[in-house]
């Protein structure tokens, strides 16, 4: 559609003189090409799932493939260790690793690290060009370029393929499109649509085996082992049952404000995209509608599932605003202003002209902000790496918090190779992949009951936990305190959740949620705040000497900026651990875990 | 008889030892013979302990007191410093206080323990004369933190160890020893012949009449806070390309060697008091070529953003601050980077080329190097290298580096050396021969990937790959075809009716009925066939099916009406030539018919259009 009538004015100016074929494939390729384009820009990996996956990879390039394949890692999960090669999707690292190898046979040495910061968005702008053939086998050409278009700038994609974004999800979804997009193209040949029947097929499958499933584990034959999936099916389940499902931000349901955010003008269009589909139903149509509504439902349960419904978003959208364009393009009279049309118009659609004019305005108006939108949520939300934060001084200058590498660096040059470090799982791969130094749980959090034994050991007195220590052969302990500077998600206001995971098994039955707050039911690090709470080691680690420091003007001194309040306990030494590092905003500390006294005389 | 005895078989032997026993006499009796009569007349040495090495810089008088000219003399070090020695250097002190340099050879003295130089004078020194020398040596290491662990609260006492005396093999008549110290603390000092100590120094001596090879343990316990950081190795690898860059880039391994750290590390007194924590190292300069540009500083986990560069006029001054402080052992590894422009190193006569740059640059002031792995990266193709070093450097094997569009790999020349200092800071010269054909060779290659490239797709688009026949594509494609030939074909004819005007335009001046005629025959022959082909081809059209074969037909008719006009006009010239018509009338008719023939050829074009 817009295509055409870029092709009409093209020719009417004189530029090209090529048949009206090779300007349309010339136009499909100018706009591939551009919704194709990566979007890059820098060389740091991102998100915490990727640089476990670079570390796999770099293994995989340097070991070769069938050491990578008995991998056992014994920097995770300490003293478990973690068998890699067993347990992970391989694809990732092959895909890049080949590419790497492929690469260098070239002599174009690019570093593993750089294949992988750039390998998302290679597979974003394949995605992008998919997506392409995808829709056009839906409707037509124009609906996928629109549709192109949109997914190359769509944040809730973009989130998951920046460069330095490595990860599974961001890359699987052009390989799923080839896929479908093969399987429509042969039916539309004229083939029989055995593809879809095959997948209906299997999905009905699925449903059944799982009606059966739950119905065995209702009777108890079966132990639950993936949590994850049974909280896409009830989104409550994990919520009564597994804490450490629900404690994941990720896993959280899916506000308004994300979809708009995330999404923005694919919203509004999605909806008319299936009105379309139901209008013209097909076998693909009715694929397309069923993908759509199932995308819908799983993203509502969970945040990180909007990767899965942004493309077909941008599909359904590109249909949408496809079809609209269509019609109205139609009836806008682009011939010159004759008087004799003007008599012939139409008498029951009086100023067809103006509206359709209007409404392709009101359209363009819509894709216009929806770029801006893009431009900036992506800028804004999805282009910093998490691992540096960064805040507005009082002069307007931009601070940089690099505390977290500052820490990682430390661990890594100046702790012992074989140091165990026990830490909250949310950091476990980002200390082995920058501090390359063993922890004890990480962000694969397979095993329950040992992340549950550090949420004990956080929860406890410093006696219980030196125990507990002992017990894990703990070395260095690693909190995050955001009191200082006002950084939000650190570990105290994630304590409640240790507290939750610490209890949920037997060990620690001793820890009730309940203790950590005060008699209201209020959650207070205060004078007010639950004695026990203040004497656990959670709280001592992270507020030691934090009772002497000024934070605000006209506030005492240990004034924590995140839950604004003074703390409430304030001068206290520590007796199984000493300070081995804070970082320059206090952000991260790290303290050494003491040895035994000599004579076997107890730390307390 | 006894004595006897004793002698005879000391004899036997001397004689016994022969030729290579008398070799050695001549050695040692050659080795004194340089000392002979060599007197330190006057020695003025200073031990600069400021910071953390030892500079110890001697200012000798030399007298020849001797009977014949001596050539060279010897300088000595001590056995417990000599393994501690990373620079020494001598010169002479010109009466135009311009100081010469001296080469030094390293030797060794017969019966004495310790290391040996061997300077040779630039002109031999008569018996009797007088010469100023001075002697610089830097030492690393030297300086033993102790109490060799202390808290963040502690300050860092070091000790030196060394001679109260100039180490020489030459009796010294008279001589005063200065030492710097880094601070008024000091803890002890040995008293040897009541030194003066003032603020941060401590005078010793005149000491008068030393024999040769004197020693005497010099100790001194006092405060140094100033950064003991040892960089414990550095890889400098010197990339060269010719097409005008030339990429520095140093992986640096740094550790702070002064007491270590005990007990916890508290920021919060290290951020609250000023002297906590005073003996570490938060940031230091390192100092670029005033041309570096594209500076980067950057560890195993990405950019450090802890750094500040500044450009000023004669260099460029980058602000290292580690991630984290460095306090006593600690350690951290970083890489700092930077672009040069080749023209300013790189110089060629031909196909010959020098490169000259500096061996090792500065990363600290009173940097200490325990390791220096260069490696110089040279053009592809770069041969007969030969490398001019400053100082003696151990050269490794060569190597090949292959890096974007290399065939045959890049020379790499690597070479080591052990414990540098900041005198170390100088040029090395590399000689090699390059032809510049070879230049070529990379934009070649892209070119011809390029080419290749180009060459498939054409092949590809042109022919036909697929299995099975696609009609309806075919006969879309031959009806183009035939359009595009229609397109020809009706511009022809409608460029004879042009030409035509221009017949009867010259027929109405030249009145000539013959060229008119002519003309309208050879329209009518050429319009014939022109219109043949056109039918022909519509004939072809039809028979495609396409509907554009109407649309041929329509032109045709319009043209019928169009060359019956063309026709018209040239009889109505004519009537008016013979006088029939008026001139008026003539004028009135030929703008109908102009009128009709435009209205007409612009149908003609818009159906043309919409072929």
């Amino acid at each position: 559609t817009r295509s055409c009538l870029l092709c009409v004015k093209m020719t009417k100016l004189g530029f090209l003189r090529l048949s009206y074929e090779k300007q349309d494939t010339l136009l499909k390729l100018l706009i591939l090409s551009m919704a194709a384009h990566p979007n890059t820009c820098l060389n740091e990996l991102f998100l915490v799932g990727s640089y476990f996956n670079y570390r796999t990879t770099r293994f995989l390039t340097e070991e070769g493939f069938y050491k990578f394949h008995n991998w056992f890692d014994d920097r995770a999960w300490y003293p478990l260790g973690r068998i890699i090669g067993g347990t992970i999707y391989p694809g990732l690292m092959i895909t890049s690793a080949a590419l790497y190898h492929v690469l260098h046979f070239f002599h174009i040495t690019i570093d593993i690290r750089n294949v992988c910061v750039f390998l998302a968005p290679l597979f974003s702008s394949f995605t992008a060009i998919v997506t392409y053939h995808f829709t056009k086998e839906l409707k037509d050409a124009g609906a996928g370029l629109l549709a192109a278009a949109m997914i190359a700038v769509v944040p809730g994609y973009i989130s998951r393929s920046v460069a330095g974004s490595y990860d599974n999800e961001g890359t699987i979804l052009s390989q799923r499109y080839v896929v479908y997009s093969n399987a429509f193209k042969k039916a539309s040949i004229g083939k029989v649509l055995e593809f879809v029947k095959y997948q209906i097929e299997t999905y009905t499958l699925l449903f059944k085996s799982l009606v059966l499933f739950l119905y065995w584990l209702m009777l108890g034959k079966i132990s639950p082992w993936t949590g994850r999936f049974y909280s896409l099916l009830d989104p409550s389940y994990a919520k009564n049952n597994i804490p450490i499902i629900a404690s994941v931000s990720e896993h959280q349901p899916t506000t308004w404000s994300s979809y708009y955010f995330d999404l923005q003008l694919l919203v509004f269009m999605f909806p008319v995209g299936l009105y379309y589909c139901f209008n013209n139903l097909s076998d693909a149509t009715i694929f397309i509608i069923m993908y759509g509504v199932t995308s819908m439902y799983f993203s509502a349960v969970m945040v990180r599932l909007m990767l899965v419904l942004a493309p077909v978003m941008c599909i359904l959208s590109g249909i949408g605003v496809s079809q609209v364009l269509t019609t109205y393009m139609k009836n806008l009279d682009v011939s010159r202003p004759d008087k004799k049309s003007k008599k012939q118009q139409d008498s029951t659609y009086p100023i067809k002209n103006e509206v359709a004019s209007g409404m392709i305005l009101v359209m363009a108006f819509f894709l216009i902000t929806y770029t801006f939108h893009s431009t900036w949520v992506t800028s804004e939300a999805y282009s910093s790496p998490s691992i540096v934060l960064s805040a507005r001084g009082g002069d307007g200058s931009r601070i940089i918090f690099d505390d977290f590498r500052e820490a990682y660096y430390w661990l890594r040059h100046n702790t012992p190779e074989d140091a165990k470090v026990m830490s909250w799982w949310d950091y476990g791969y980002q200390i082995t992949a920058m501090a390359n130094r063993t922890i004890l749980v990480d962000n694969n959090t397979w095993n329950n009951t040992h992340i549950s034994r550090v949420g004990q050991a956080m929860a406890s007195t410093e006696e219980k936990a030196y125990e507990i220590m002992r017990e894990l052969d703990v070395s260095y302990v690693l909190v995050i305190f955001g009191g200082l500077t006002g950084y939000s998600s650190d570990d105290i206001n994630k304590f409640l959740w240790m507290v939750r995971i610490g209890g949920s098994t037997d060990t620690g039955r001793h820890i009730k949620e309940h203790d950590y707050y005060t008699p209201t039911g209020e959650f207070r690090v205060d004078r007010e705040g639950s004695p026990v709470l203040l004497n656990c080691l959670m709280y001592k680690m992270c507020y030691y000497r934090f009772g002497q420091v000024y934070t605000e003007a006209k506030r005492p001194p240990g004034y924590d900026r995140v839950r604004n309040a003074e703390i409430g306990n304030k001068d206290f030494e520590l007796d199984v651990l000493e300070e081995a590092y804070t970082t320059e905003h206090w952000l991260v500390r790290i303290y050494k875990v003491k040895d035994l006294d000599n004579r076997g005389l107890s730390r307390t | 008889m006894e004595t006897c005895y004793v002698k005879l078989p000391t004899l036997i032997l001397m004689w016994r030892a022969g030729a290579g026993s008398f070799a050695l006499i001549a050695c040692f009796f050659r080795a004194s013979l340089c000392a002979e009569g060599l007197v330190n007349e006057d020695v003025k040495r200073t031990l600069d302990l400021s910071s953390h090495l030892a500079k110890i810089t001697a200012e000798i008088q030399l007298a020849n007191h001797g009977a014949s000219r001596v050539s060279g003399f010897t300088l000595a070090l001590e056995a417990e410093l000599a393994p501690h020695l990373a620079f020494i250097g001598a010169s002479v002190k010109g009466e135009e206080e311009e100081d010469e340099s001296l080469e030094l050879k390293e030797t060794t003295v017969h019966g004495q323990s310790g290391k040996f130089f061997e300077a040779q004078l630039p002109s031999s020194l008569a018996p009797g004369a007088k010469l100023r020398v001075k002697v610089e040596t830097v030492f690393s290491h030297m300086l033993k933190p102790f109490p060799t662990h202390i808290t963040q609260a502690e300050r860092q006492l070091v000790v030196f160890q060394g001679n109260h005396y100039l180490y020489s093999p030459y009796p010294t008549r008279s001589q005063t020893t200065r030492v710097r110290l880094a601070s008024k603390t000091v803890e002890s000092y040995t008293k040897l012949g009541n030194p003066t100590k003032s603020d941060e120094t401590v005078e010793y001596g005149p000491f008068k009449d030393v024999p040769p090879f004197s020693q005497d343990a010099m100790k001194i316990h006092y405060e140094n806070n100033t950064p003991f950081i040892t960089i414990s190795s550095v890889t400098r690898t010197i990339e060269v390309s010719h097409w005008g860059n030339i990429a520095v880039e140093e992986t640096i391994d740094l550790r702070h060697t002064g007491a270590f750290l005990k007990g916890p590390f508290s920021r919060y007194d290290y951020q609250r008091q000023s002297d906590s924590g005073i003996s570490s190292v938060k940031s230091f300069k390192t100092i670029l070529p005033a041309s570096a540009q594209d500076v980067y500083y950057r560890d195993e986990i990405g950019n450090i953003s802890t750094s500040h560069l500044q450009v000023l006029d004669d260099s460029v001054e980058v602000e290292i601050r580690p991630r984290f402080p460095l306090f006593g052992g600690w350690k951290t590894h970083y890489i700092i980077g930077y672009n040069l422009p080749s023209y300013e190193y790189l110089y060629n006569l031909g196909d010959q080329y020098a490169l000259k740059i500096r061996l090792v640059d500065h990363v600290y002031d009173d940097q200490v190097i325990d390791q220096l792995t260069v490696k110089l990266i040279l053009p592809e193709g770069a041969r007969n290298i030969h490398v001019d070093t400053p100082y003696p450097i151990t050269r490794s094997q060569d190597e090949l580096h292959y890096t974007y569009l290399d065939t045959f790999g890049r020379p790499v020349l690597v070479a080591t050396k052990n414990n540098l200092v900041e005198q170390h800071i100088q040029d090395v010269v590399v000689h090699y021969t390059f032809n510049k054909i070879l230049m070529l060779q990379e934009p070649l290659l892209v070119v011809g990937l390029f080419y290749i490239l180009f060459f498939t797709v054409i092949i590809y688009v042109r022919l036909d790959f697929s299995i099975t026949k696609d009609p309806a594509a075919e006969v879309r494609m031959k009806v183009a075809s035939i359009t595009e030939q229609v397109l020809t074909l009706v511009n022809k004819r409608l460029g004879l009716y042009r030409h035509m005007d221009e017949v009867v335009n010259r027929y109405k001046q030249t009145r000539d009925t013959g060229a008119l005629n002519s003309g309208r025959k050879t329209l009518e022959a050429e319009h014939r066939t022109l219109s043949n082909d056109i039918s022909a081809l519509q004939a072809r059209l039809k028979a495609e099916g396409s509907d554009l074969a109407e649309k041929v037909g329509e032109i045709q008719k319009l043209d019928n009406q169009l060359k019956d006009l063309v026709c018209r006009s040239c009889q109505e010239a004519e009537r008016l030539v013979a006088g029939k018509v008026k001139k008026d009338a003539y004028i009135d008719s030929d703008k109908t018919l102009s009128g009709k023939r435009q209205e007409l050829v612009s149908r003609i074009d818009s159906l043309l259009d919409a072929l």
